[in-house]
């Protein structure tokens, strides 16, 4: 267990990613009940988005300068993507049956990354993305990569800037009516339609930075990331209790740790030799899912929603 | 038209509420309520907004896990489960109109039958005699039950597309479907002009003239009193009068709460119907 | 909404029909010119007189959109095909008689490299086919009033010019409303007249359906979809289908009848197993999604992971199988191999559904979409380095050896009645009995108390609750018998592909059944029927399986057409019964409630 301290680093760094990517979801399923099951994809392009920030900047120009660029041009396009699907797929078919926006959700998801896999150049495998050369800092008995620092830095930040919106902005409080009675919402003049729209852009900025986050830790982006970053931040998105923001962040930072501690520590369990290691991560994140979920159904900081009669 | 004066039941006791208080974190929305309908009678519960009297229902029907205090029927415990509640034979309705919104009038009422038939999975798959026969008496059931509340020649018609007083109807003829000692209505007149409102009270009788009790919750105190045998009043969560017409309308406490002039004590009960 | 009977091209109607007609016969008769020089393209369209490939469509559509005009002419006999009347269905079916012969241009023109590569057949084609939707926007249509229009729509720009062009022509140009025409009362038939009208139908049906598995050439499947989209669509408006319905409902035993009759006949026009392979693997996919079904469509429960219990059903009757890949080294006879299956779905069904089902809201998507994946993961997994070995990883569980029933090898020809059945045939006729197993399931239980009480919950918990209904075990049977009817196809599917991969059991993936496939089947083709989701299941699987000539594209078209789907049609391909009582009131405008009944949709939520 010498290694404890790394292993618990390692899981908060990537329950950071989840978390960013798991507000997506949290908020607009807060305000419009959809499962955005495209949000995986959301945060896919701006990956891509940001390649091409990166592709397009002259060889040569310092990281210091790129990543900002990268980040811009990421938030750029997911945000774009997301609003557009919003305004064209999604919005047509509120009034319709509740599971009609979640097929168009799923086309959308495919329709993302097949144009990425087919006009994207040479995306049909990994493309490089550029990580932070330098070695990694050694903190006590931690190592941390120095790509991971962007994370490190961002992700606080995206939360206080998300914190002090939704709190104390004319626009955030709209966004926390509307998520608690659209009707009403709508009868106090607050421009719904626009709040909605809000929340997919939020959502979409805030997979951006995860996705410019992914791509300098693991130094590639690729068409197919989306898919099972999704489900995991969607995971985390319900473990953290769904519609709440900070329970997003906390839902993925415990899935995150989850995954990492059982990735290290299960093999070690007598008779589970056999189920440890990274082949088995995703499985011990879904346990620890129906475990939360079997004693705390409204997730980690979901409030219980008593039934009204 | 029987005018009993107050705590004098006349048949044996169907339910008895012993104490039930329900406490929503620091706010107390039910406070030591103690209630009885016996056979026979209707009673009415009145109150002000947010007084708690849908809360009360609520933890009677099993939607709410009293905080404490006890709910029996017939001389059982009932469990704070809906189903069994209903099971028991307690029926209900709600204050805002919950139907099956995409069913038939007539498979809404069908539904209602579910507690007092059992034909299971094969039964129904293999389609035996003794599931014929269970299929068309809950049909005949259900068919008479919408002759008596006047809906028969719309029950093919889909339940959301029913007029607002017609659907009040229908959720009462879907509770009677179950066959209930006792049925508890939310606000039946809610919403309803003069005569729906007439037609309500003749309904209402009907209901108890086969021999169901009934307990019913209004804002309208003429519908009210023409009705019921004994009325509570709700106020901030308390009971604080129970009795006959007379009794209740010449209560200090009743016309203070209704005017409005604030009793001691004001403070958390004040806004419970926002979570009705 | 209001609607008023006005032609978008302002003539006189008797005008515009004769011209209308008569553009459609010239169309049907370009069929039989040649429309281009050389063989190169599929199906040979270089003879005069004798039609192929792509000029039987356009044939078809010429004749039907002539067939329409004339019946609104009054001519006697033809009246049958227009029972609601209105002319919206006649510009549908031009429509689609144009837009095969376009797309008929086009594809040979791209193919060959060129427009120079077009005989003066194919530019007739196209001309008399524009000429006839002229004519067809010169006759009264339903259309919206342009005055109950709101602002225009500047979003569209963001699509680009021309996505802003179409948009504007569709919604402000043509303002085609989609209102439904009462039916006059239909005369009254002898009863043996209306069994031989539904088995008519279904001839019609199982010829069409034979033509559209058996193209050989993605041009002409594309083509054919084509056309069979606005047929439907105008045979919808004129209010023949709906007709139809009505016939079925009321004959339904025979109907039922002469669908799977129809079903069956399928192997015997077949000369090979090319396609009769197609046609197993449709119905194993249209099975699982009519399972599905009763567990999205009546319960209402989101299930996300559906393929999965098609996997355990495949893999639990591939272990027993015999196969010398499994590590257990026993072979079951088939009816014990499909109830071990099912026993097993049915008890992963519960293992996933007893903690999930007690709560509320989406979390059973989530649950299931992650059991899944954790399905596929565990699969992999169980091959000796990563875990025990029980599956050999991604290679599968191979060899799985052919049925044996009751002495019958499915895995050998046989003749019956002078047509020989191959491997194929054999194995879809199994599969539709299984088939046929689970529309009778889905229709006794989903007619019954316990699918009443799935409906309820459906519409309602809280109240279904009150009704006395046990919520929670109520999803459970129902999320059980879903996983149970998948395990049992999925008995069949380890045989009829000989190997089972974990890579078969995919969320989504280019080719089905994979979970989002599924889903789409069931939601496309209508939730809560039986026929949707066999129709949905049909186009789902024949789609990229005909349009390979679309290579990389595919699965981005399919997308797209799920989008676009979608937006026209969200309650799917084939609308509830329940959907369909909406037109049994007088008055109840199409698009809005009336003004006294309450929105029970949002109330008490």
């Amino acid at each position: 267990m010498h290694d404890l301290p790394q292993q618990l680093a390692n899981g908060l760094i990537l329950g950071a990613l989840y978390g960013l990517v798991a507000i997506g979801y949290t908020m607009v399923y807060g305000i419009v009940q959809l499962i955005n099951f495209a949000h995986g994809e959301i945060f896919m392009v701006g990956g891509f988005g940001a390649l091409t920030a990166y592709l397009a900047l002259p060889g040569g120009t310092t990281l210091w300068l790129a990543v900002p660029l990268m980040l811009i041009a990421g938030i750029l396009v997911s945000t774009l993507v997301a609003v557009g699907a919003e305004r064209f797929a999604y919005r047509p078919l509120r009034s319709a049956p509740r599971l009609a926006p979640l097929i168009t959700a799923i086309g959308l998801s495919i329709v993302l990354q097949q144009l990425v896999f087919s006009f994207y150049p040479d995306a049909k495998k990994a493309r490089v993305f550029p990580k932070i050369p330098g070695d990694p800092f050694e903190l006590a008995s931690v190592t941390i990569q120095r790509s991971d620092i962007f994370l490190i830095i961002a992700a606080p930040i995206c939360m206080l800037i998300l914190g002090w919106f939704v709190a104390r902005t004319r626009s955030g409080r709209a966004m926390q009516a509307t998520s608690q009675d659209p009707d009403t919402a709508k009868l106090m003049g607050i421009d719904t339609d626009r709040v909605i729209v809000m929340a997919f852009a939020i959502g979409a900025a805030f997979a951006a930075v995860a996705a410019v986050a992914y791509g300098l830790r693991t130094g590639q982006v690729d068409f197919r990331m989306g898919f099972i970053l999704g489900l995991k931040a969607f995971t985390a998105a319900v473990l953290g209790g769904i519609g709440n923001i900070y329970g997003a962040m906390l839902g993925g930072l415990a899935l995150g740790l989850a995954e990492g501690l059982a990735t290290a520590y299960i093999q070690h369990i007598p008779g589970m030799h056999l189920f440890g290691g990274g082949a088995w991560k995703d499985v011990w994140a879904f346990v620890l899912l129906i475990v939360v979920l079997l004693v705390r159904p409204q997730g980690l900081l979901g409030e219980r929603v008593a039934d009204r009669a | 038209m029987t005018t009993t004066t107050a705590p004098a039941p006349t048949g044996t006791t169907l339910l008895d509420v012993r104490g039930v208080t329900m406490r929503f974190g620091g706010l107390t929305a039910v406070n030591n309520v103690d209630l009885t309908v016996s056979e026979g009678e209707i009673i009415g519960l009145i109150g002000p907004n947010g007084a708690g009297k849908t809360t009360f229902f609520n933890c009677l029907t099993g939607l709410y896990v009293p905080t404490e205090g006890t709910v029996s029927y017939k001389g059982n415990l009932l469990p704070p489960k809906p189903h069994r509640v209903t099971q028991a034979g307690i029926a209900r309705t709600f204050q805002n109109i919950r139907l099956f919104a995409n069913m038939t009038v007539l498979e809404n009422v069908l539904v209602g039958r579910h507690s007092r038939t059992k034909e299971g999975l094969f039964s129904a798959i293999l389609r035996g005699p003794g599931y014929r026969r269970a299929e068309s008496e809950s049909h005949d059931r259900a068919m008479e039950l919408l002759e008596f509340t006047g809906l028969a020649a719309k029950a093919d018609h889909l339940a959301r597309n029913l007029p607002y007083g017609e659907q009040r109807k229908l959720e009462i003829a879907r509770a009677l479907a179950s066959d209930p000692g006792l049925l508890l209505l939310d606000e039946p007149t809610a919403g309803m002009n003069p005569q729906e409102t007439r037609a309500a009270e003749e309904l209402v009788f009907a209901i108890r003239d086969r021999g169901i009790a009934i307990l019913v919750i209004e804002h309208d105190m003429r519908f009210i009193f023409n009705l019921c045998d004994r009325t509570a009043v709700l106020v901030q969560g308390q009971k604080i009068v129970e009795g006959d017409r007379e009794t209740v309308q010449n209560d200090e406490r009743v016309i203070t709460a209704y005017l409005g002039a604030p009793l001691e004590g004001t403070g958390a009960a004040a806004s419970t119907e926002a979570d009705q | 909404m209001t609607t008023e009977i006005t032609p978008v091209i302002p003539v006189p109607e008797r005008a515009a029909r004769v011209f209308t007609a008569l553009a459609a016969v010239a169309t049907a008769g370009t069929a039989l010119t040649a429309w281009t020089w050389t063989a190169d393209f599929p199906g040979d369209l270089t003879f005069y007189g004798s039609p192929a490939g792509l000029q039987w469509l356009t044939l078809t559509g010429g004749l039907i959109t002539a067939v329409l005009t004339l019946a609104r002419y009054g001519i006697p006999g033809l009246r049958w095909t227009s029972p609601a009347g209105g002319n919206n269905g006649i510009l549908l079916a031009a429509l689609g008689t144009a837009a095969v012969s376009w797309f008929a241009i086009i594809a040979i023109a791209v193919d060959l490299g060129g427009l120079a590569n077009l005989e003066p057949g194919g530019w007739l084609a196209g001309l008399t086919s524009l000429l006839a939707v002229t004519g067809a926007l010169g006759l009264p249509l339903d259309r919206r009033t342009a005055d109950s229009l709101g602002k225009p729509n500047y979003w569209w720009l963001l699509a680009g010019v021309v996505g802003y062009a179409v948009h504007h022509l569709i919604t402000r140009t043509l303002r085609l409303a989609k209102i439904e025409r009462k039916l006059p009362p239909a005369r009254e038939l002898p009863s043996w007249a209306e069994v031989l009208l539904i088995i008519a139908a279904f001839a019609v049906g199982l010829f069409a359906i034979t033509f559209g598995i058996d193209t050989e050439y993605g041009e002409l499947f594309t083509g054919y979809l084509i056309l069979a989209g606005f047929t439907v669509a105008a045979l919808a408006k004129t209010g023949l289908l709906q007709r139809l319905r009505a016939l079925t409902v009321k004959h339904r035993p025979v109907a039922t009848g002469a669908a799977f009759s129809a079903a069956a006949a399928f192997p015997f026009t077949q000369t090979s197993d090319q396609y009769t392979s197609v046609a197993a693997n449709i119905l194993i996919f249209a099975t699982v999604a009519l399972g599905l079904n009763i567990v999205v469509g009546l319960a209402g429960l989101l299930d996300l992971g559906y393929v999965a219990f098609l996997g355990v059903g495949a893999y639990a009757a591939a272990l027993v199988s015999g196969s010398p890949a499994s590590p257990i080294h026993v072979a079951f006879p088939f009816w014990a191999a499909a109830l071990t299956g099912a026993a097993a779905a049915m008890v992963f069904g519960v293992l996933i559904g007893a903690p999930t089902l007690r709560l509320r809201g989406d979390y059973l998507a989530i649950v299931t979409l992650g059991f899944g994946e954790i399905f596929r993961i565990t699969m992999n997994n169980l091959n000796g380095t990563t875990g025990p070995n029980v599956t050999n990883g991604s290679n599968g569980i191979p060899r799985i050896p052919d049925l044996q029933i009751l002495g019958f090898d499915l895995g050998k020809k046989h003749l019956v009645g002078g047509i020989e059945l191959g491997r194929f045939s054999n194995y879809y006729l199994l599969m539709l009995i299984i088939t046929a197993v689970v529309v009778l399931v889905f229709a006794r239980v989903g007619n019954s108390r316990i699918g009443r009480a799935w409906v309820a919950i459906r519409e309602d918990e809280t109240a279904a609750e009150a009704m006395g209904i046990n919520g929670f075990r109520l999803k459970l049977l129902a999320f059980a018998l879903g996983a149970c009817l998948a395990g049992l196809a999925g008995t069949v599917q380890a045989h009829v592909s000989y190997t089972v991969t974990p890579d078969q059991y995919t969320f989504a993936e280019a080719l089905p059944p994979n979970s989002a496939f599924l889903l789409a089947a069931v939601i496309l083709g209508g939730m809560g029927t039986i026929s949707g989701p066999l129709v949905g299941a049909t186009l789902l699987f024949l789609i990229p399986k005909k349009l390979e000539f679309l290579s990389n594209y595919q699965l981005l078209a399919f997308g797209i057409a799920l989008i676009i789907l979608m937006r026209i049609r969200p309650e799917g391909l084939i609308a509830n019964r329940r959907n369909q009582l909406e037109f049994h009131e007088p008055v109840i405008p199409a698009q809005s409630a009336p003004e006294d009944a309450v929105p029970l949709t949002k109330a008490g939520a």
